[in-house]
């Protein structure tokens, strides 16, 4: 039977007529903090991207659109950006679960020295594997034709494959590492007990079991794939993908129309498959591997194993060589035509000309990544714990820095900031994005930055939270503890470890992000990564190595500092399950 | 038989809110939405692209910032010697030719740079049509030619650079190819994806090869594209910068690049061997380095200052000394020996104020009709 | 130091509520309703329309199965859902619109909860922290609230290194120690082994008589109720089936939900001839007797005589009885029988038997019922 609300009924208790119901008054603090997250996320991600989305659907765009689908060229470049989607997420995924399966199947030596090697990628600029690859690979590269005498033309789809796979892997391999460990190896026993052999049971219980979870990485990989622009940049040749079209038509042109609409036409693959992963796939995941696995996991043992695990050597071995390139190439005159030792790349970067640019961008991705951490675990707390259905929104709102492709979300920038905004003569907005802008556009850079670290955090936030028991937190509020200083002393404390991986990966994120900033770029700030491309595009590969190198040591250095700063992890991890019954 | 009500639950659990357990069950946001609301109208506020109320003439914080279109070393070198020489500080950012215009040209309510500084005069004249340039004629102006410089005072020319070819002559005698001598050499067969160059977008140098091609196929945008599409098949890839062809070159992975010939000679001084320069017969481009001053500068008494600076032989002489080797417009200005002589170069009949005009469709139609062609 | 010290060391009570102090913790639910709704699924009433007074310093149990709505009802009432109708109020004034962090009650939840990062002492400070009682004030009542919780030496220890009877002790006192007017008890319990429950549940008692405040307790466990609490407010679906005494619980329920969900009892339909002050007149097994009946019975109306199995005796009867032994149950200390009779099959509690006594499957007995210990119910 409903209730109906009003004291108006029959049985409401004797009170002045009409009386209504007193409502529960929000918190004050909780109030505050939606407001807070709401207003970030409409700065930092919706008012670009509708900025763009204005712009990619005015008057003088609409014509556009019929100029885009009759004309082969541009089909072509759409078609090249979906087939490197397509073959990157193929690639990558299948070198993440390669990684994966000799992690958690292969009894073999060596799986810590594997296990860090798929993960350097995640540290490094993205062009440095573009860079070390001509190097190495290209025309007059050192393997292609000093050691095998091939004239090996790198440039193109295969040479953005390659690049792009072994850049993205490291996020397929860690999703189905964790998928492969909580893959109840009893059913595995199960099957063999029946007569199944391992491969049997791998084609018919394993895959089958892991399909889903195979899925989602790949859709991953792809929306970073299309998205991804400093690469084709520098090793794209004549394959012309959509984003590099729309960077240019920034810089080369300044045709924001057209730009917008390369934009839209980008947006619309990237948030389909964005938002199919999230919503429709991750339910699918979760309710075919989910619980605590029992039994023991069967490691192979039989030859069979050698291949397997010599294959991801050999990838192994491929990034080694890479990052050695990086390394060396930084120190030395010109890597694969003079090998004199040489600090003069290091030189000028670390003092010459790259301090300012070293300086500011380490100096913004500081003032970002606590921003991005606070947030994120703000909003996933707002998200899980007091917002009902509008939690949704706010969640999907915050994930939208990641989301949309990174050019997409500079070009909005540029749209919607670069100019004044004025309300008849009065000032409402000074322009945040120029030189002329807003702290010499330093501002502009450091939303970018957080709103593109938010996700992070608000994923590594949403899984923490869920492991605090909800009744540690009724505790403290029943206490007398108010919702901001229950999240403060009782919340908080108990999702450190999340806390201390967000804000690690969001400093290395921000460290290392091109797509969005290159755009947001003034002379007052300089930016590593837009230095990079600079000296790799005018061919100074050096300079531009000792950039990448020594850009890898401030990240690595700020997560040990991130560490000392955030404190122990451990062992509150698996307390804070609390008791369950 | 009797049968005893049971214990059993019937009802599934609802002792819990199904998925949150939120306490408070109705959000009333409205103190909220209103803040957010109030934002937003602030963001849909129009974009008014003229600043309002006019810059003082005399307003000035007594530093400079430069557009730069030279390399990197040779705007460091410029930067710093203003600096020293006249206390100002100077702050520059390093753009290629396409690049520059496009984001003067989006900064036009609220200007980034005060000055511009090296680079095609193409840009330079295209920039002025559109009304992006200050007027001023520098008292050391009286000292460049005439045909150095622009007519109405919008830009001064500081340097002279040629086109030229940059021949790796290595990969030349592996592939068994003479180094060409001519542009029709350049398209010829043996050069399957061999030559460099850069896009006429970005580019400045490749713009000015895209005009020279106009001058010699009868002045029409068509006979120029004509060229161009024979010479796409032996192009590797176009490249963002116009430099970068003579690191191709240099590094091998061309066999020839298509740049000013200062670009080769500096090249070949960071230690590439087998680098030898050609020019072409029937006639060869040339582009002068402008200098000039923005309009809206923030700071333009500055700008100025830096304009007269950029004019003076001392300046242009600082090229050399950062491995530039263009042909200083100074005629007192001392000459290295690196630096190519005009008199020994055919050079074309170009006229940068024609090229700047034509410069957006012209580049436009390029990248629409070749650039993205097939190379089959 | 006792127990007792815990109350009285403190000045005055620290809690917002208003009312006196003789009257601190009168607490009233009137009329509370909460219904769920889910999209895509029917509307779910887990409490309807629950009225309940509980007198001060008085111990009530909310028993019910699980879904009944007991756990709801508390939480409503400690403010950490919002009910959809009706009022809580205490002392008089009604606490609705108040914020769970304002109410003057204090939660010991099924899990503890007890914040594993902070020590045994963090934990119980924790809610004088937030009040900002004096530092003097908040060791004096902690050093109290460890010595009378036995959990002297413990001080410094991280909740995960205790036991779970200490454990237990560390949630009871950090509720006890910011001087609640009214204890909520969320199954408290269920977590611990039965010797642990026994010797928690007298505890638990002990420490609320003489401290006096307010308890609303919750569990599923009948034993636990019958043997706690000042009154029992049985639940079932949302509502409320009776609110007695253990003993008119017992003796006395009020359906036969009630009567079926606390003990064992077997329901004979009867239909009574009369009905007065000594009770009804109903006729079963053959014998015609007057039993205590509910209010609600009706003479000519169906109803349901109620009789618990150990308040039947059986007799061996060779020459035909009443009923027919199906099963015997030996327990040691009693014996369970499962009787055919015309009335059903009844199930017989015989304890401490004698064992030359015993009876088989099979046997002819005549059964026997006390009519002081039953009760006659309507068939509700």
């Amino acid at each position: 039977m409903t209730a109906s609300l009003t004291a108006a009924g029959p049985d409401a208790p004797a009170g002045p007529p009409g009386a209504r119901r007193p409502r529960r008054r929000r918190e004050l603090s909780v109030l505050l903090a939606v407001v807070a997250c709401a207003v970030l996320v409409l700065v930092g991600s919706v008012f670009p991207i509708g900025a763009v989305l204005s712009a990619a659907l005015s008057g003088e765009a609409l014509p556009r659109y019929a100029e885009f689908f009759t004309s082969p060229v541009d089909l072509r470049i759409l078609a090249n950006t979906l087939v490197l989607g397509l073959l990157v997420g193929v690639a990558g995924t299948a070198i993440g679960f390669l990684f994966a399966f000799v992690q958690t199947r292969l009894d073999v030596p060596g799986k810590r020295v594997l296990h860090v090697m798929a993960l350097v990628p995640v540290i490094s600029p993205p062009f440095a594997v573009a860079t070390a690859t001509i190097v190495l690979f290209g025309r007059r590269g050192l393997v292609t034709h000093g050691l095998l005498g091939v004239e090996y033309d790198i440039y193109g789809l295969d040479g953005l494959v390659f690049v792009l796979s072994l850049s993205l892997f490291p996020v397929a391999y860690l999703g189905l590492l964790g998928m492969m460990r909580g893959l109840d190896p009893a059913m595995e026993e199960a099957a063999m007990t029946m007569g199944a052999s391992r491969w049997r049971v791998f084609r018919t219980v394993m895959l089958p079991l892991l399909a889903p979870g195979i899925a989602a990485p790949f859709l991953l990989l792809f929306v970073e794939a299309i998205a991804d622009l400093a690469n084709p940049l520098v090793l794209g040749g004549d394959y012309t993908v959509l984003a590099g079209r729309a960077y240019l038509a920034v810089t080369g042109e300044y045709d924001t129309t057209s730009a917008a609409v390369y934009s839209l036409i980008l947006l619309v693959p990237s948030l389909g498959v964005f938002l199919a992963q999230r919503y429709w796939l991750s339910r699918k995941v979760r309710t075919t591997i989910t619980g605590k696995p029992s039994g023991s996991v069967h490691l192979i043992t039989g030859w069979v194993r050698w291949p397997i695990y010599g294959l991801a050597v050999f990838v192994a071995l491929i990034i080694a060589m890479l990052y050695g390139t990086v390394l060396a190439g930084g120190v030395t005159k010109v890597f694969g035509v003079d090998y004199t030792l040489t600090f003069d790349h290091l030189r000028e970067v670390v003092l010459g000309v790259g301090r300012e640019a070293l300086a500011d961008t380490t100096t913004l991705a500081m003032i970002a990544t606590p921003v991005a951490g606070i947030f994120g675990m703000l909003i996933a707390w707002l998200v899980v714990r007091h917002l009902g259905r509008l939690g949704g929104w706010l969640d999907f709102a915050g994930t939208l820095g990641v989301a949309v492709p990174g050019t997409v979300l500079g070009i909005g920038y540029l749209l919607a900031y670069r100019p004044d905004r004025y309300i008849g003569d009065v000032l409402v907005l000074p322009a945040l994005v120029g030189g002329g802008a807003v702290a010499g556009g330093a501002a502009a850079i450091v939303l970018a930055y957080i709103v593109r670290s938010v996700p992070a955090g608000l994923r590594t936030g949403t899984a923490a939270l869920s492991q605090v028991h909800r009744s540690l937190e009724e505790a403290s509020t029943n206490l007398g503890a108010g919702p901001m200083r229950t999240f403060r002393t009782i919340t908080l404390p108990l999702i450190r470890p999340a806390l201390l991986t967000g804000l690690s990966y969001s400093f290395a994120r921000c460290m290392t992000s091109i797509s969005t900033i290159i755009l947001l770029v003034t002379p007052g700030t300089q930016i590593i990564t837009s230095q990079i491309l600079s000296a790799a595009g005018t061919g100074r590969y050096g300079v531009a190595f000792a950039y990448c190198t020594v850009l890898t040591v401030i990240v690595l250095a700020g997560f040990g500092v991130i560490r000392l700063l955030v404190g122990r992890t451990a062992t509150l991890n698996r307390i804070a399950e609390g008791r369950q019954r | 038989m009797m049968t005893f009500p049971h214990r059993t639950s019937r009802q599934p659990s609802t002792e819990r809110r199904p998925h949150t357990g939120a306490p408070y069950r109705r959000p009333r946001l409205t103190a909220a939405l209103a803040i957010t609301g109030a934002v937003a109208i602030a963001g849909t506020g129009c974009a008014r692209t003229d600043a309002p109320g006019g810059q003082a003439a005399t307003a000035d914080a007594g530093r400079v910032t430069v557009a730069c279109g030279a390399t990197e070393e040779w705007c460091a070198a410029m930067a710093s010697t203003f600096t020293a020489k006249t206390g100002v500080k100077a702050d520059f950012v390093r753009l290629s030719s396409g690049e520059a215009l496009a984001r003067i040209q989006a900064g036009r309510s609220n200007t980034e740079f005060d000055v511009w500084h090296g680079g095609p005069s193409d840009a330079y004249a295209a920039a002025a049509e559109q009304g992006l340039l200050e007027k001023y004629v520098s008292p050391n102006a009286a000292a460049i030619p005439a045909k150095y410089k622009d007519a109405d005072g919008d830009w001064t020319g500081v340097y002279v650079g040629v086109l030229g070819f940059c021949n790796n002559t290595q990969v030349l005698a592996e592939k068994g190819v003479k180094a060409p001598e001519s542009w029709a050499d350049l398209a010829g067969p043996g050069l399957k994806q061999n030559v460099g160059i850069a896009h006429p977008s970005t580019s400045g140098t490749a713009y000015t090869t895209l005009w020279t091609q106009v001058v010699l196929n009868g002045g029409t945008p068509e006979g120029a594209l004509a060229y161009m599409r024979k010479l796409h098949p032996n192009v590797l890839q176009y490249s963002k910068s116009g430099v970068a062809p003579a690191q191709q070159a240099a590094r091998g992975e061309v066999g020839v690049g298509i740049v000013f010939s200062h670009d080769c000679v500096a090249t070949q001084e960071q230690g590439f061997p087998h680098l030898k320069l050609t020019f072409p017969a029937e006639g060869t481009g040339y582009e002068v380095g402008g200098v000039a001053v923005l309009k809206g500068a923030h700071n333009p008494v500055s700008a100025k200052k830096y304009v007269d600076f950029a004019l003076t032989p001392a300046a242009q002489e600082l090229g050399p000394t950062v491995k530039a080797y263009q042909v200083p417009t100074h005629p007192d200005a001392k000459r290295s020996d690196k630096v190519v002589d005009l008199n020994a170069v055919r050079l074309v009949d170009y006229d940068s104020a024609a090229a700047g005009k034509a410069k957006a469709d012209l580049t436009r139609m390029f990248d629409d009709q070749v650039a993205r062609a097939p190379k089959a | 130091m006792t127990a007792a010290g815990l109350a009285s060391a403190q000045p005055g009570g620290g809690a917002d509520a208003p009312g006196s102090a003789e009257q601190a913790g009168r607490l009233r639910l009137d009329g509370l309703t909460k219904v769920f709704r889910t999209r895509g699924a029917d509307p779910v009433v887990a409490v309807d329309k629950v009225t309940l007074d509980v007198a001060p310093g008085e111990f009530i149990t909310l028993l019910g199965p699980s879904g009944c709505g007991k756990t709801t009802t508390l939480r409503i009432v400690a403010g950490l859902e919002e009910a959809t109708g009706g009022h809580v109020r205490l002392d008089g004034q009604p606490i609705d619109a108040l914020p769970p962090q304002r109410r003057p009650m204090a939660m010991v939840f099924q899990s503890y909860a007890l914040f594993p990062h902070l020590t045994v002492e963090q934990n119980i400070a924790y809610g004088l922290r937030v009040q900002r009682r004096g530092k003097e004030e908040t060791e004096t009542a902690i050093r109290i609230a460890l010595t009378s919780m036995n959990l002297v030496g413990l001080e410094n220890r991280s909740p995960h290194e205790l036991s779970g009877g200490q454990q237990q002790r560390v949630a009871l006192a950090r509720a006890l120690v910011v001087q609640p007017k009214v204890l909520l008890f969320d199954e408290p319990l269920s977590n611990l082994d039965a010797k642990l429950r026994g010797a928690m549940r007298a505890e638990i008692r002990r420490i609320q008589r003489r401290l006096g405040i307010t308890s609303l307790y919750v569990t599923h466990d009948q034993d636990e109720a019958m043997t706690m609490s000042d009154r029992i407010v049985v639940m079932n679906k949302g509502r409320i089936e009776q609110v007695a005494t253990p003993a008119d619980i017992y003796f006395r329920p009020a359906t036969v939900f009630v009567a079926d969900f606390i003990g064992r009892a077997n329901f004979i339909e009867v239909v009574p001839e009369q009905v007065d002050e000594g009770g009804a007149t109903v006729t079963a097994l053959g014998r015609t007797m007057t039993v205590p009946a509910h209010p609600d019975v009706r003479p000519n109306a169906g109803a349901y005589l109620m009789v618990r199995p150990e308040t039947l005796s059986l007799a061996p009867a060779p020459m035909g009885g009443v009923g027919t032994v199906l099963r015997a149950t030996f327990h040691g200390h009693s014996v369970d029988y499962e009787v055919e009779t015309n009335a059903g099959t009844l199930a017989v509690t015989v304890p401490g038997p004698d064992p030359r006594t015993l009876l088989d499957e099979g046997a002819n007995v005549s059964v026997a019922i006390d009519p002081a210990r039953a009760y006659v119910l309507t068939k509700s």
